[in-house]
């Protein structure tokens, strides 16, 4: 079968040529095309949301490498042996799981530090007194809190996926368990969860628009105050959709391309 | 001389079932130690309570004198003590050597080099050095038990203990793994399997220990067990299986 979708796939002296590209390149031209044949008022949209772009990868990205890091550390607490450890971890899941993103970017922003401030006084500590939020700092905590509980079940369930002989075989072999997970589980779990952790990657993404309610200058936010400048919201949200469009067609790529690696590493 | 495993009244309860009602056995150095028993009996839980795989309830188990009660002393006793299981449990996206070298480099902390050497030599040991870079699921059932027995032994252990090695094995490939097992028992390493393989245990078992119900029945040499048992269950179960 993959035999068959590389064969279809090789196209232009074996380069990888497929569906996906297409699709970038033609949603990359039809930006290029707006901006060059309608320069008033698409090239005036994409330079003033152009310095939301940066913003929105740069926001996805560290939350993403955060996410994936703290969310291994959740699901290995929920398969923690000790129940507090375990107990811990569930609640977190379940009750980030349970409240909307957006009510939690906003609690970051605007609850957070007022609980900083109030703590400051009731114990007369001067830095927590004068605390204040950085919005895109805020924004990347409220990411990652939020998201790391989604990955953890990822997580979770890759692990899981393992059979216990694995575990046990190490751990018969003087691992400790760290090092069984380090060397035996997760290098086996990471092809079972690349497709859902790019999912992840893709939603994060797509979310990581949420935050132009708190005050980060993100391709979203950039938008919205365009718009209400000039009046023109059609055209602003038509480029700022396929601006969108290209990095989540980018992101989707960059997925498929690690998983076909990975699947060649393993067949050589 | 002291003995290199002493089990005293070991407990185990899963839940409601009692899987080990106060089982006590010591294994001396060199000894070859056969275990049998029905289903349920209790075979593997004893197995697995020696490295501790598994926790006990109460009851003592010392290996090389020491006692198995703080995370050091698991560990110490893991690395002393082998272990083969009946489904193999290669590590899939390592290939045979790799499968050897890995505990050794990160455990034992030898060189990658001496891994190595170490890891071709024992392959050579069990028959299949050829296969050295093969994946083990491009190998056969009897090749992977091999491999697995390798790895083990690559540690160095004082004691090597085998769960049902050949039970999930085609019939034709049961003789090449118990013939690796036959050139350990000779060379004089400690060994406790579980294994219904008769021929095996009156070839190379210096003891044989009937299990059922979480208790030792009956324990004697091959000869004696398996001609004159003594026990009404012992005689009930060499019935089925002879
Ligand atoms: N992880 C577990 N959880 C619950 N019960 C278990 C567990 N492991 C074993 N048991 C139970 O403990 C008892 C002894 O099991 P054990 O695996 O030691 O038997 P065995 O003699 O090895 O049997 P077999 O010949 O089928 O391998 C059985 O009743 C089994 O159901
Ligand atoms: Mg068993």
């Amino acid at each position: 079968m993959d035999k068959v979708e590389d064969k279809r796939n090789k196209v232009f002296g074996g380069k990888y040529f497929d569906r996906w590209w297409i699709m970038v390149l033609a949603v990359v031209g039809l930006i290029l095309l707006l901006i060059f044949a309608r320069p008033d008022p698409y090239q005036r949209i994409f330079l003033f949301v152009r310095e939301g772009i940066w913003t929105t990868v740069y926001i996805t990205c560290v939350s993403f490498v955060l996410v994936l890091f703290f969310g291994l550390f959740v699901a290995l607490g929920r398969l923690s042996k000790s129940t507090i450890v375990r107990g811990v971890s569930t609640v977190y899941v379940e009750v980030i799981r349970g409240i909307p993103m957006l009510v939690q970017l906003i609690f970051w922003y605007f609850a957070f530090p007022s609980v900083m401030q109030q703590l400051g006084h009731a114990f007369n500590i001067q830095s927590m007194i004068e605390y204040r939020a950085n919005a895109v700092t805020m924004a990347i905590l409220g990411l990652t809190v939020g998201y790391s509980a989604y990955m953890s079940e990822v997580y979770r369930a890759g692990i899981q996926s393992i059979s216990r002989g694995q575990m046990e075989a190490a751990r018969s072999l003087g691992m400790t368990y760290f090092q069984a997970m380090r060397y035996v589980i997760l290098p086996q779990a990471i092809r079972v969860i690349l497709p859902p952790v790019g999912n992840e990657f893709i939603t994060l993404l797509k979310d990581s628009s949420l935050v132009s309610v708190v005050a980060v200058a993100d391709m979203t936010r950039r938008g919205r105050e365009f718009m209400a400048a000039n009046f023109i919201p059609i055209q602003t949200w038509i480029m700022v959709a396929l601006l969108y469009l290209v990095l989540t067609l980018l992101a989707a790529r960059a997925v498929t391309w690690l998983e076909r690696k990975m699947k060649m590493e393993k067949s050589s | 001389m002291t003995p290199i495993i002493h089990i005293k009244d070991v407990h185990k309860q899963f839940g409601a079932v009692q899987a080990l009602k106060g089982v006590s056995l010591d294994v001396n150095r060199g000894e070859v130690v056969v275990i049998i028993g029905p289903s349920g009996s209790g075979k593997s839980t004893l197995l697995r309570c020696i490295n501790r795989l598994e926790e006990f309830n109460s009851g003592q188990i010392l290996v090389d004198e020491i006692p198995l009660d703080s995370a050091e002393n698991i560990n110490t006793v893991r690395t002393e003590v082998g272990m083969v299981f009946q489904q193999f449990n290669l590590f899939p996206h390592l290939s045979v050597v790799d499968n050897i070298t890995l505990a050794q480099k990160i455990v034992r902390k030898r060189s990658a080099p001496e891994a190595e050497k170490v890891a071709r030599e024992l392959l050579v040991k069990v028959g299949i050095p050829e296969k050295a870079d093969y994946f083990p699921g491009q190998l056969s059932g009897g090749q992977q038990q091999r491999v697995a027995i390798a790895r083990a032994l690559a540690m160095n252990p004082k004691i090597m203990l085998f769960d049902e090695p050949t039970s999930a094995l085609d019939p034709e490939m049961i003789q090449e793994v118990l013939d690796v097992m036959m050139n350990l028992a000779k060379e004089g390493m400690t060994m406790v399997v579980v294994s219904h393989e008769i021929g095996f245990a009156k070839a190379a078992a210096d003891r044989v220990i009937l299990m059922d119900g979480g208790l030792i029945i009956e324990e004697a040499p091959p000869e004696e067990l398996f001609t004159h048992p003594k026990e009404e269950r012992t005689k009930a179960f060499l019935s089925k299986v002879l």
